[in-house]
């Protein structure tokens, strides 16, 4: 179960100037699904890039599968599935031209499972691919990514174009895939209730690096709120590590951790002499803990 | 009896871990008396495929409810509700009780009480208290 599919260590990259990647460290082992999150231009774009071997890194490396992402050879290759932000179609072929345009490049192509995906998906296989709507050709080009049963799948905001019931499908078989613990799938995305559906694990990118990478459930465990009252004012600052955000207000204040533990709040209570309430947040509050705290 | 999938419902945007939501319906069905020792749980694909969620966060579940002794995996049936066995919490607070019901017992015997002296003020003490 511990066997790395992909392991940034330090990994930087810049575009002239602009620093994108500033020292990245992210280990998937098999059997994870990590759901990757972080605001635009965090890097998340250039991070999948980057351990797919489309681009180079500036410094620091990039393994998939113990080897080397810029050295990926056709062996590893087959092992890996990749579905862009924007998926590159010929224009002039069918939907089922472009099936088996693909299928032709690999070995063990799975007929049944990706004719079964696009019947769900309603995909019209005869028209062609210049003509499909974006919804169309993200669904396609998911089809596409799975016919030949990855390892490693990555995908680059795979449902920002789909409509609530192409998400709905496209989630299901993302399930399929992980249900036999024998793959790693890393997916950007910006809808954290997908995340908490489907992923094991959550990475958040902020600022070209990758801020936490770890168990879900962990993460809901240790980011909480707590709400204080007292009989005296609470200052600026309590003294405490892992705080996100802390807003006092007289007597009261609301108070984000990123490090809680059970015995927190009987220590606030001891030292403050305040009313503690825990709230548990979801992801979404998550994230925008992490975001508007620093 | 198999306890449906469609038995559980969970919210994965509750700040509440889906494993957790799972773990807390399971212990208020075996509570409520919904479901009773014998009866098996969903299996974790069915589940996982039913309410769209990561199976491996329905065999964290699973797993914490086995290593509760909630339930146990019975090979060939899946996960199978164990019956209601005593905490060991409880285990501890009845022998700190007993120890008292000996002192107590010792001491009515010293004082010359028979058996049915010393049952009857056990109960008017249960009668009074529990009131």
């Amino acid at each position: 179960m511990s066997e790395l599919m992909v392991e940034a260590w330090g990994l930087r990259k810049a575009f002239g100037d602009r620093e994108i990647l500033r020292g990245v460290n992210l280990r998937l082992e098999r059997g994870q699904v990590t759901g990757l999150l972080g605001l635009n231009a965090a890097g998340k774009s250039t991070l999948i890039r980057c351990l797919l071997g489309l681009l180079r890194a500036t410094s620091g490396s990039a393994q998939v599968f113990g080897r080397d992402a810029w050295e990926l050879g056709a062996g590893e290759k087959s092992r890996l599935g990749y579905v862009p932000q924007e998926v590159w179609l010929f224009p002039t072929l069918t939907v089922s031209g472009m099936v088996n345009y693909t299928a032709a490049f690999y070995e063990g192509w799975d007929r049944v499972f990706v004719g079964d995906l696009l019947r769900r998906w309603d995909l019209p296989v005869s028209k062609s691919c210049g003509l499909l709507s974006p919804g169309e050709r993200q669904k396609l080009g998911i089809a596409l990514a799975l016919g030949h049963d990855p390892e490693l799948l990555i995908l680059d905001e795979p449902v920002a174009s789909l409509d609530p019931l192409g998400r709905r499908v496209f989630l299901e078989s993302l399930l399929e895939l992980a249900g036999d613990g024998e793959r790693s799938i890393l997916f950007s995305t910006h809808i954290t209730s997908d995340v908490e559906r489907v992923a094991s694990h959550v990475a958040l990118m902020r600022g070209g690096v990758v801020e936490f990478h770890e168990d879900l459930d962990g993460v809901k465990d240790r980011v909480k709120r707590l709400r204080l009252s007292a009989g005296a004012e609470f200052p600026a600052e309590l003294g405490l590590s892992g705080v996100l955000r802390w807003e006092p207000c007289g007597s009261s204040g609301v108070l984000t951790v990123s490090n809680f533990t059970e015995s927190l709040p009987e220590e606030l209570r001891l030292k403050w002499g305040a009313d503690v309430l825990v709230e548990d947040l979801n992801l979404e509050e998550i994230f925008v803990a992490y975001h508007e705290g620093r | 009896m198999d306890i449906s999938a469609a038995a559980f419902v969970v919210h994965p945007s509750s700040g509440v871990p889906i494993y957790r939501q799972l773990m807390d319906q399971v212990r208020g069905m075996i509570a409520s008396g919904r479901i009773r020792a014998g009866d098996v749980l969903p299996s974790v694909r069915e589940l996982g495929a039913a309410l769209e969620v990561n199976f491996m966060t329905i065999s964290k579940a699973w797993g914490r409810l086995e290593s509760e002794g909630v339930v146990e995996h019975v090979r060939g049936q899946g996960m199978v509700v164990t019956a209601p066995r005593v905490s060991s919490a409880h285990r501890e607070h009845r022998a700190a009780v007993r120890v008292l019901v000996d002192q107590a017992v010792v001491r009515g015997v010293q004082c010359g009480m028979g058996r049915e002296e010393l049952l009857g003020i056990f109960k008017s003490a249960i009668e009074e208290n529990l009131k």
